[in-house]
C-alpha cells in the first residue's frame, strides 16, 4: 500500500482518517466553547457526539482503502489507454521500425507456435481412450528384438494372466470394399471381440462385436471407423445393413466415434478375427498386435511376472516354436508417440532459439531507437514522470509490438503448420491434427508477453535510468550514451551470436548427414527410370500361370514402347515399396538348422532388370530368356549374400535351397548363375542386406500370394523423363496401374523418410524356412507393407515340415528390427498405406487375355 | 453510476447524499462545515451524525461524485476539503428531480383533503 501511496502522492489512509476526525472534533469543540461550555466539557461533548470513534475509524479506513484502490485502477487504466494510444501513434510515425520489429517477432512467434501446435497434437494432447495410462502394448521379443505375437502365444497369455482386465489382439489387413460405388482397398484390423473394450472405446452407433461373433463362420460382421463411414457412406444410418468386404456380404454392426480415428490413416474398419482351433494352436507365426488393459490395482511387475510364468510353460511345451519366447510390455502412450516426443521437443527448442534471437534483435532495435528518444524521455521526467512510470510506458510499447507480432505470427503459424505437416515423414501420429486452436492461441499470447518483457525490459530500464540521470542536459542533445548501454548492447549481440552459432552448428550437422546420405552409392542408378505399380486382382488372377504370363506380357509391352531403352518388372523396387525376405539354406550347409538360415530379400524379376536399374553383374551372368520354367532353376545372389553364404568360395554353380518345397519334401534347390552388385534397398543409410533374384518365369507359385500379385514396372528411357510416360497404354482395361512416377521422385520421397528414421534389421525364424516369405503375405495376412516405412513384416507360410500343409494363405508375419515393433503399427501402418495407395496417376493397362 | 433513490429505508441514506451534494454545490467545504450547513439550513431538524457523514463522503468520493483535497481551514488549520465533480453535479440534479417527484407524490396522498 505504501508503495502505491508514494506513487500516487496520497497520504496514508490511516493518517487521513485520523486527521480528518481530529479536525472535526476540534471544530465541534470550538463551537461548543463559543456557546459557553468549558473547554473540557466542550471536548467531552464533541467526543460524545462523534460516537464510537474506533468503529468510525475502522469503517473509514476500509472505505478509504477501497476508494484508493479503485482510483488507482482507474488511473492505471487511464494511463494505459494513453500509453497504448501514444505507442500506436509512435509506431505509425515510424512504420519502418514498426514493420521490422513486428515482422521479426512474428516470424519467431509464428514458428514457435507452429511447432508447439505439433508438439501439442502429437505429444501433449491426451489420447482419446479410456484411462490410456492403464493401456499397454504386449509383445514378444525374439533375440532381444521386439516382435509381433503368435496366435498360440496370445491365447495362452490371455488365459494365463489376471493382472490384465483383458488382452486384445489385432491383425492388420487390407480389405477390398466393393459395394455400390467403386472398389476400394482400405486398411483394417481383424480383432478379437474384446478389442474395443480393452482399448476403452465405445461405438458412436450400433455395437461392437460379441464373443459369439468372434467365431469362424459367424464373423461376417464389421465395425466401421467414423472416417470410413463419413467418407464412403456419407454418414447415413448404416448399422444393420450389409456391405461387401472381400467379396462377401458383412453386416455393419457398429460405427466408431471420430475420436477413435487416432491417426488420419489408421484402420478404417474392423472385423472379428475368429481364430480357428487350428490357429489357436499355432505358436510360430507371429503377426498379432496385442493390447492389454492393466487391471485396477495391478502393477506392471505383476503383469510381467504372470506373462513370464506363461512363457516358461510355453518354452517348455513348444521348444521348437516358442523356445525363445519372452513377453514384453510397453506403455501404449510411449508406443504411440514413440521417439517423436524427443524429436519434436528438440525442434521446439530450435525454434525457441530462433525466437530468442528475434527478441534480441528487437531489443537492439528498441535500444537504438531509445537513443533517439532521449529527449522525449527527459522531458517526461522533467514533467514529473517517475522511473516506474517511464518503464511502464516503454514496456507498453514493447507489449503492443509483441501482441501485434503475435497476431501476425498466428497467421504465419497457419502456413507453417501446413508446411510442417507436409514435410514431415509419414507415420507421425496425430500430427495432421495440429492446428491453431485455443491452446496454441494461449501459447502464442504467453510467449508474446514473455517476448515483450524479454526485449522491452532492458531497454526500458536503461532509458529510464539514463534519462533521470542526465536529465535535460544531455537529453537535449538527443544522446544518452553510457558505458552501461554499450555493455548491454554488446552482451545482447554476444548472446545473439552464440544462439545463432548453436543453430548453425545444429543445422550444419543436419545438412552434413543429409549430404552424406545423398553421396552414398545406392548400388543402382535411379536417374532416367520410370516406375509404376501394377496390382492384379486375386479374383481373376488366382491362377499363378495367368499372373506370370500377364506380367511377362506387360514387361514385353513396355519394352517395345517408344523411348524405352530397357524395361523390366520386379516384385520389389529398391528404395521403393514392396519387398519381402526368405530364409535361404545352402546345399553345403547340410541338415536344416535355424541358425544356418540366411534371411535374404527376394526380388522376382524379368531379365532386363539389371540393365534397366544399372545394377552391375559382378560375376557370372544375368538371367536370359532361356531361363524357362521347367528348365534349370536359377538364382542370382547379391555380393553380400555371396560373401555370407560362400565365404571365400566361388558362388557360381553352388546350389541354394529356398522358397518352395520340392516334390520329395526336400527344399527346392536353385543354382547360382550370377552375382549382382549390392543394392541399398532400405535406403542410403542402411547397409545392403543379402538379396537374391529369381526369374519371373521360375517364380514359385506361392510367391504370388506373398507379393499380393503386385509388381513394379521399371523402365529406363532414352532421354530424361519428366512426366509419367505412357505407363497407361492403349486401351482401358481392368488392371490398375498406380504410382506412376520417376524413380528419382520415388526415392527422394523415401529418402526423406529415411533421414528421420532408424534403419531396420530383419530377422526371421521359422521351421517352415523355405516358405519364409514376406510382407505382401497372402490372403489372410496383411498385404503390402513397405520397407521404407520402417515397418517390416517377415512372413512365413504356415506349411512346415512337421505339420500338414494348410493353404499358403496363412502366411505369418513376424516383424523384427531395431525399429519399434509392429505392435502398435496400426498407427504406423499409415506409411505402409502411403506407400501402397498414394496413387499419383491411375490409369489402366490392357489386360492380357 | 447513476442512482435513483430507493423508496424504502434507504431513503434517508440517499437523502443524506443529496443533502451533501447540495451543500457542496456552492463551493468546497470540509466535513464539519457540511454538517453545520445542513443542520443550520434545516433548522437543526436534521442532525447529521458523524458516523454517517464521513462514510457517506468516502463512498461518494469513490463514486467520483466529489473529490477531496487538503487545504487550510478558515482558522488556519490543515483540513480536508470536498468539492463537487461534474459527475456529482449531474447526480445532484438527478436526485433533486427525483426528490421533487417523490415528495410531490407523497404530498398528494398525505395532504389530500
Amino acid at each position: 500500500m505504501r508503495f502505491f501511496n508514494r506513487v500516487f502522492w496520497r497520504p496514508d489512509v490511516d493518517d487521513e482518517v485520523d486527521e480528518e476526525l481530529a479536525f472535526h472534533v476540534e471544530m465541534r469543540t470550538r463551537e461548543l466553547v463559543a456557546r459557553g461550555l468549558t473547554v473540557d466539557a466542550a471536548r467531552r461533548e464533541a467526543e460524545r457526539r462523534l460516537g464510537d470513534r474506533a468503529r468510525i475509524r475502522t469503517t473509514l479506513r476500509r472505505l478509504g482503502t477501497g476508494r484508493n484502490r479503485h482510483m488507482q485502477r482507474a488511473q492505471y487504466l487511464n494511463e494505459l489507454r494513453q500509453d497504448i494510444g501514444f505507442t500506436i501513434r509512435q509506431l505509425l510515425k515510424n512504420p519502418g521500425f514498426a514493420a521490422i520489429a513486428v515482422l521479426t517477432l512474428a516470424l519467431g512467434i509464428g514458428g514457435t507456435t507452429a511447432i508447439f501446435s505439433a508438439v501439442y497434437a502429437v505429444v501433449l494432447r491426451p489420447i482419446p481412450l479410456f484411462e490410456p495410462e492403464r493401456l499397454f502394448v504386449v509383445g514378444e521379443t525374439f533375440q532381444g528384438l521386439p516382435s509381433s505375437m503368435s496366435v498360440g502365444n496370445y491365447v495362452d497369455a490371455n488365459a494365463g494372466v489376471t493382472a490384465f482386465e483383458g488382452l486384445a489382439a489385432e491383425q492388420f489387413a487390407n480389405f477390398n470394399l466393393s459395394d455400390a460405388g467403386s472398389a476400394e482397398r482400405v486398411i483394417g484390423g481383424r480383432v478379437t471381440a474384446n478389442y474395443f473394450d480393452v482399448l476403452g472405446a465405445r461405438p458412436l452407433a450400433g455395437r461392437v462385436f460379441t464373443p459369439d461373433e468372434d467365431q469362424p463362420g459367424r464373423d461376417l460382421v464389421v465395425v466401421l471407423s467414423h472416417r470410413l463411414w463419413v467418407r464412403r457412406f456419407g454418414g447415413r444410418p448404416i448399422v444393420g445393413t450389409s456391405i461387401r468386404i472381400n467379396g462377401r456380404n458383412s453386416v455393419v454392426s457398429g460405427v466408431m466415434t471420430a475420436a477413435f480415428d487416432l491417426t488420419s490413416d489408421g484402420e478404417e474398419l474392423w472385423v472379428p478375427i475368429a481364430f480357428t482351433a487350428e490357429r489357436k494352436a499355432m505358436h510360430d507365426e507371429h503377426y498379432l498386435s496385442v493390447y492389454g488393459r492393466l487391471a485396477r490395482g495391478a502393477s506392471i511387475q505383476q503383469a510381467l511376472q504372470q506373462l513370464e510364468a506363461v512363457a516358461v510353460r510355453l518354452r517348455h511345451d513348444f521348444p521348437r516354436d516358442a523356445g525363445e519366447l519372452r513377453y514384453s510390455m510397453q506403455s501404449f502412450r510411449e508406443q504411440f508417440v514413440g521417439s517423436y516426443r524427443s524429436r519434436l521437443f528438440i525442434l521446439l527448442g530450435a525454434v525457441g532459439l530462433v525466437l530468442l534471437i528475434a527478441c534480441g534483435n528487437v531489443a537492439n532495435l528498441l535500444l537504438a531507437r531509445g537513443a533517439a528518444r532521449g529527449r522525449e524521455i527527459a522531458v517526461r521526467t522533467a514533467l514529473g514522470a517517475g522511473r516506474g512510470r517511464i518503464v511502464r510506458q516503454l514496456l507498453t510499447e514493447s507489449t503492443v509490438l509483441a501482441l501485434t507480432a503475435a497476431a501476425a505470427g498466428l497467421v504465419l503459424a497457419q502456413w507453417f503448420i501446413t508446411g510442417v505437416v507436409a514435410a514431415s515423414p509419414p507415420g507421425v501420429p496425430r500430427l495432421e491434427q495440429a492446428r491453431v486452436d485455443p491452446v496454441a492461441l494461449g501459447f502464442a499470447l504467453a510467449i508474446a508477453i514473455a517476448c515483450s518483457i524479454l526485449c522491452g525490459l532492458a531497454p526500458a530500464l536503461r532509458l529510464a535510468r539514463s534519462a533521470i540521470q542526465t536529465g535535460l542536459r544531455e537529453g537535449g542533445r538527443g544522446s544518452t550514451r553510457g558505458g552501461f548501454r554499450d555493455r548491454l548492447r554488446a552482451s545482447l549481440i554476444a548472446a545473439e551470436v552464440a544462439l545463432s552459432l548453436l543453430l548453425l552448428v545444429g543445422a550444419g550437422l543436419l545438412i552434413r548427414s543429409a549430404l552424406a546420405l545423398q553421396q552414398v552409392n545406392p548400388g543402382f542408378d535411379p536417374h532416367g527410370v520410370l516406375s509404376a505399380r501394377i496390382a492384379l486382382p486375386q479374383t481373376s488372377y488366382g491362377d499363378p500361370a495367368r499372373a506370370r504370363d500377364t506380367f511377362q506380357r506387360l514387361a514385353d509391352d513396355v519394352a517395345h514402347a517408344p523411348g524405352v531403352a530397357h524395361s523390366a518388372v520386379t516384385s520389389y523396387a529398391a528404395m521403393g515399396p514392396g519387398g519381402g525376405s526368405n530364409g535361404l539354406l545352402t546345399e553345403d550347409a547340410g541338415a536344416f538348422d535355424l541358425r544356418k538360415l540366411i534371411q535374404s530379400q527376394l526380388r522376382i524379376i524379368t531379365p532386363d532388370f539389371f540393365a534397366a536399374m544399372r545394377i552391375p553383374i559382378v560375376k557370372g551372368r544375368a538371367f536370359t530368356a532361356d531361363d524357362r520354367r521347367g528348365g534349370l532353376n536359377v538364382m542370382i545372389v547379391s555380393q553380400t549374400l555371396a560373401a555370407r553364404a560362400f565365404p571365400g568360395l566361388n558362388p557360381i554353380g553352388k546350389r541354394i535351397g529356398c522358397c518352395e518345397q520340392g516334390a520329395d519334401g526336400t527344399p527346392s534347390y536353385k543354382v547360382v548363375v550370377g552375382v549382382a552388385g549390392d543394392v541399398r534397398s532400405r535406403g542410403p543409410a542402411t547397409p545392403p542386406n543379402p538379396e537374391f533374384y529369381l526369374p519371373l518365369t521360375q517364380a514359385p507359385d506361392a510367391a504370388w500370394d506373398w507379393i499380393g500379385r503386385t509388381m513394379y514396372i521399371v523402365a529406363r528411357t532414352d532421354g530424361h523423363p519428366q512426366a509419367p510416360p505412357r505407363c497407361a497404354p492403349r486401351s482401358p482395361g481392368s488392371i490398375r496401374t498406380s504410382r506412376c512416377s520417376t524413380y528419382d521422385r520415388w526415392i527422394s520421397a523415401s529418402r526423406r523418410r529415411w533421414r528421420r528414421r532408424g534403419s531396420t534389421r530383419s530377422c526371421c525364424r521359422s521351421s517352415a524356412w523355405w516358405d519364409c516369405c514376406s510382407p505382401p503375405a497372402a490372403s489372410t495376412a496383411s498385404s503390402r507393407t513397405s520397407s521404407a516405412s520402417g515397418l517390416r513384416r517377415l512372413a512365413s507360410a504356415s506349411r512346415s515340415a512337421h505339420r500338414p500343409a494348410p493353404s499358403y494363405g496363412s502366411c505369418c508375419a513376424r516383424r523384427c528390427g531395431r525399429s519399434r515393433s509392429v505392435l502398435v503399427s496400426a498407427w504406423r501402418l499409415r506409411s505402409a498405406r502411403a506407400a501402397c495407395s498414394a496413387v499419383s496417376c491411375s490409369t489402366s493397362v490392357r489386360p492380357t487375355p | 453510476m447513476d442512482r435513483t433513490l430507493p423508496p424504502s429505508t434507504e431513503l434517508l441514506h440517499g437523502t443524506l447524499d443529496a443533502l451533501i451534494l447540495k451543500t457542496l454545490a456552492s463551493g468546497r467545504r470540509h466535513g464539519y462545515a457540511i454538517a453545520q450547513v445542513i443542520e443550520e439550513a434545516t433548522g437543526e431538524a436534521i442532525v447529521v451524525e458523524e458516523g454517517s457523514l464521513y462514510p457517506a463522503l468516502y463512498r461518494m468520493e469513490r463514486k467520483e461524485w466529489i473529490e477531496a483535497e487538503w487545504g487550510v481551514s478558515e482558522l488556519g488549520r490543515r483540513a480536508k476539503f470536498y468539492r463537487l465533480t461534474p459527475r456529482g453535479r449531474r447526480q445532484l440534479a438527478a436526485q433533486t428531480a427525483e426528490w421533487a417527484r417523490f415528495s410531490a407524490a407523497i404530498s398528494r396522498v398525505l395532504l389530500a383533503t
